[in-house]
């Protein structure tokens, strides 16, 4: 603990131990597509603690990945700008640092894993080349350092005979093995934030789970706050302590993991819940969200989420809702976030 | 990998193979339609005694009936050719008589010679130009490199070497002589022709002059492999890693770029050798291209098939390399 912080000393000057680990607040992001500026990400906001672990869920489309792009600071650029808002890290807005300084914030401070890790590897390098190439640029590592860390890191994440298969090529790994081998890469520099993007959704069943538990494993560890992106919530049940709900680049509800399956505040987080199959409603159909997701070119007026749900009123289409806190720490963007919330919608 | 090689080796002695049997049968084809070029040993104009006639075609094996024949692909003249070849006999030319192996002694090299400075030339010009188009997409930059080197592309390669021989040859190397001397490096690299003393020297203008032939594609092709590579997953997660952007270009999209490159350069060796008939004529460089030309134009068939014979073994050996480079830059091919 006492070196990661003499680390950010160095590397992020001015930094408040006592603010939040990672705070976004209000992020906008747009993308300029053919003379138009198409909003992705509208106004998110939600807050990472160190050793939690915060879900981002949402529907295909609803900005997930463009927000942890922007927190790392990898939008393609262009199309992609950040329009407003502040990413704080130790409560300094890394949104504001030079470019210098925002590279070390990369694999030094936050991490990201993304789904499909045969795409994110380079298929003309070795793993070990690709791994302690973070040690040698950041850390100024020699060639044999740099294989001696990567091949403890492999061990780390569980991939046998660590030693032999450092010099391997990312094809000839199974899914579950390379998927092993960016979380190593992403936790080389011991990150205190770990952003994973969809880390399983390339997976087969029996193996997500495997990965789940490493990334859990290694979080606990590390005592790190990890941001897990995913559309399964069976996973977010299992892993998460607090949920942020994304609809049309917006986050929608925040909450804890308690209160969000027991008490959601927004008629998306609801239809959502009903959405999971369950194993107990014998026969039971299964409820899907009615509608398609929004055009982020042409957003419904007022509430966007309005055209499909059910329990809009005419003030829905007109007036874009506030945030409301029915409960303490938990907040929804409905104007009727305090009736869904004690269920009388 | 080595049954890789084994079975590339063999096609590319088959393909040997055919192309000298095309180049046979062309120039029996030659023989029959355009006449006897026997007749050109006693300097064309004059008949000959038939006796004496009869004996120069029996010495550069045009005896056979077959050359009567419109449409015979004479075969037994092609075997006795083939046997001669294995044997290390090339033959002799009909103008002057001369040995065709030591003609090639003197005109490869200096073909090499040419190709490598193209090469060189193409290579590192399209590549840094590719590298900043791409970088710079969209904008003026990339624009500027398109325009220019479509410029470069469409000026046919005889009004640059003309351009080059008549116009800006002489007062550069008046002004290098004056500052360096004559018979130094920089005397001698203007020079508007080819110098047997300086055979490395005289020949790198000539070769920068053929490496501008298909810059154009050269660069489009490498700008449109990096960016591809540029907006892919492994380049953004070098970026997730906080690599210096010219780290990235360098390790994660310089390498990935190169096979295309070299599918690019295989293909652009046949424009080049095309360049390099010109340039050789053009500069009086004693080689291949210039060899080939004249030959055929003095119906030397001998030599015309010797010269097309070398040309093609040298494609298809950089076709063989090429096929050998991918293996060495892509794990995935080399692990098939
Ligand atoms: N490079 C880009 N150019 C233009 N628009 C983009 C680009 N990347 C993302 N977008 C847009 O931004 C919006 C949000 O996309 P994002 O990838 O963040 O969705 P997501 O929530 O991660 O979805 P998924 O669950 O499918 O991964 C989408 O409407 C998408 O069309
Ligand atoms: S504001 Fe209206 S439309 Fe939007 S979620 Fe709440 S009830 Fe539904
Ligand atoms: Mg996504």
């Amino acid at each position: 603990m006492a070196e990661t912080m003499r680390v950010i000393g160095d590397t992020l000057p001015g930094v408040d131990r006592n603010a939040p680990l990672l705070e976004v607040d209000s992020l906008r992001v747009e993308f300029q597509v053919r003379g138009e500026r198409i909003p992705a990400v509208r106004g998110a906001s939600f807050t990472l603690e160190q050793g939690r672990t915060l879900a981002i869920v949402g529907e295909s489309g609803s900005g997930k990945s463009v927000t942890s792009q922007a927190i790392m600071g990898i939008l393609d650029t262009p199309p992609g700008h950040i329009t407003g808002g502040r990413v704080l890290l130790h409560g300094v807005d890394i949104l504001e640092q030079d470019e210098e300084t925002r590279r070390t914030v990369r694999g030094n401070h936050i991490a990201i894993v993304f789904q499909d890790a045969l795409s994110a590897l380079n298929p003309l390098w070795s793993v070990g080349f690709q791994i302690g190439e973070l040690f040698r640029v950041h850390r100024g590592a020699s060639r044999r350092e740099a294989k001696r860390r990567a091949i403890e890191l492999l061990d780390l994440v569980g991939i046998p005979d660590a030693k032999n298969r450092i010099g391997h090529y990312p094809h000839q790994f199974s899914g579950g093995m390379r998927q092993r081998v960016m979380i190593a890469m992403a936790l080389a520099l011991e990150p205190e934030v770990l952003i994973a993007d969809e880390p399983t959704t390339a997976l087969d069943v029996t193996v997500q789970a495997q990965i789940m538990r490493l990334l859990k494993r290694i979080q606990a560890e590390r005592h790190m706050g990890l941001i897990l992106i995913t559309h399964d919530l069976g996973v977010v049940a299992d892993v998460a302590d607090d949920v942020a709900v994304m609809y049309a680049g917006e986050v929608v509800e925040r909450a804890d993991i308690y209160d969000t399956f027991k008490r959601p505040a927004h008629p998306y987080t609801k239809a959502l819940l009903r959405a999971i199959p369950r194993v107990d409603a014998v026969g039971g159909e299964l409820e899907v969200i009615r509608g398609l997701p929004p055009n982020p070119a042409a957003l419904p007026s007022g509430c966007p989420f309005h055209p499909r749900c059910f329990a809009a009123e005419d003030v829905c289409a007109d007036e874009v809702p506030p945030w409301i806190e029915p409960a303490e720490g938990h907040g929804s963007r409905c104007h009727f976030a305090e009736e869904v919330y004690t269920d009388e919608r | 990998m080595g049954r890789y090689v084994i079975r590339r080796l063999l096609q590319a002695l088959l393909t040997l193979g055919i192309v000298l049997f095309l180049l046979h049968y062309l120039m029996a084809l030659s023989v029959q339609v355009r006449g006897n070029p026997a007749l050109l040993f006693f300097g064309g104009d004059r008949t000959p005694d038939p006796a004496m006639l009869a004996q120069v075609e029996r010495l550069y094996g045009l005896d056979n009936p077959c050359y009567e024949r419109t449409g015979d692909p004479c075969l037994a003249p092609f075997v006795d050719r083939l046997q001669n070849f294995v044997r290390g006999d090339l033959g002799t030319t009909l103008n002057g008589n001369r040995d065709v192996a030591e003609l090639l002694s003197i005109y490869i090299p200096n073909t090499l010679r040419l190709f490598a400075f193209s090469v060189i030339t193409l290579v590192a010009v399209s590549m840094v130009l590719g590298t900043w188009a791409a970088r710079h997409r969209g904008r003026f930059i990339d624009h500027t490199v398109r325009g220019t080197t479509i410029l470069a592309d469409s000026i046919p390669v005889f009004l640059i070497l003309l351009t080059y021989v008549y116009i800006v040859a002489v007062p550069l190397t008046r002004w290098a002589r004056d500052i360096w001397g004559t018979e130094s490096f920089m005397g001698q690299v203007f020079r508007p022709s080819y110098n047997p003393d300086y055979p490395w020297t005289t020949i790198i203008v000539p070769g920068i002059i053929v490496g501008t032939v298909g810059l154009a594609t050269m660069t489009r092709l490498i700008r449109a492999a990096q960016l591809e590579n540029l907006g892919s997953d492994f380049v953004r997660t070098a970026k997730a890693k906080g690599l210096k952007p010219l780290r990235i270009t360098v390790v994660h999209v310089i390498r990935n770029s190169m096979i295309p490159i070299i599918t690019g350069i295989g293909f652009l060796f046949a424009f080049m050798l095309s360049g390099a008939v010109l340039t050789e004529g053009v500069m009086g460089i004693p080689g291949m291209g210039r060899m080939i030309f004249q030959a055929v134009q003095r119906q030397e068939g001998n030599l015309v098939i010797v010269g097309l014979t070398v040309s093609a073994f040298v494609v298809v050996v950089v076709s063989l390399v090429v096929d050998l480079l991918y293996a060495a830059l892509d794990p995935r091919i080399r692990y098939e």
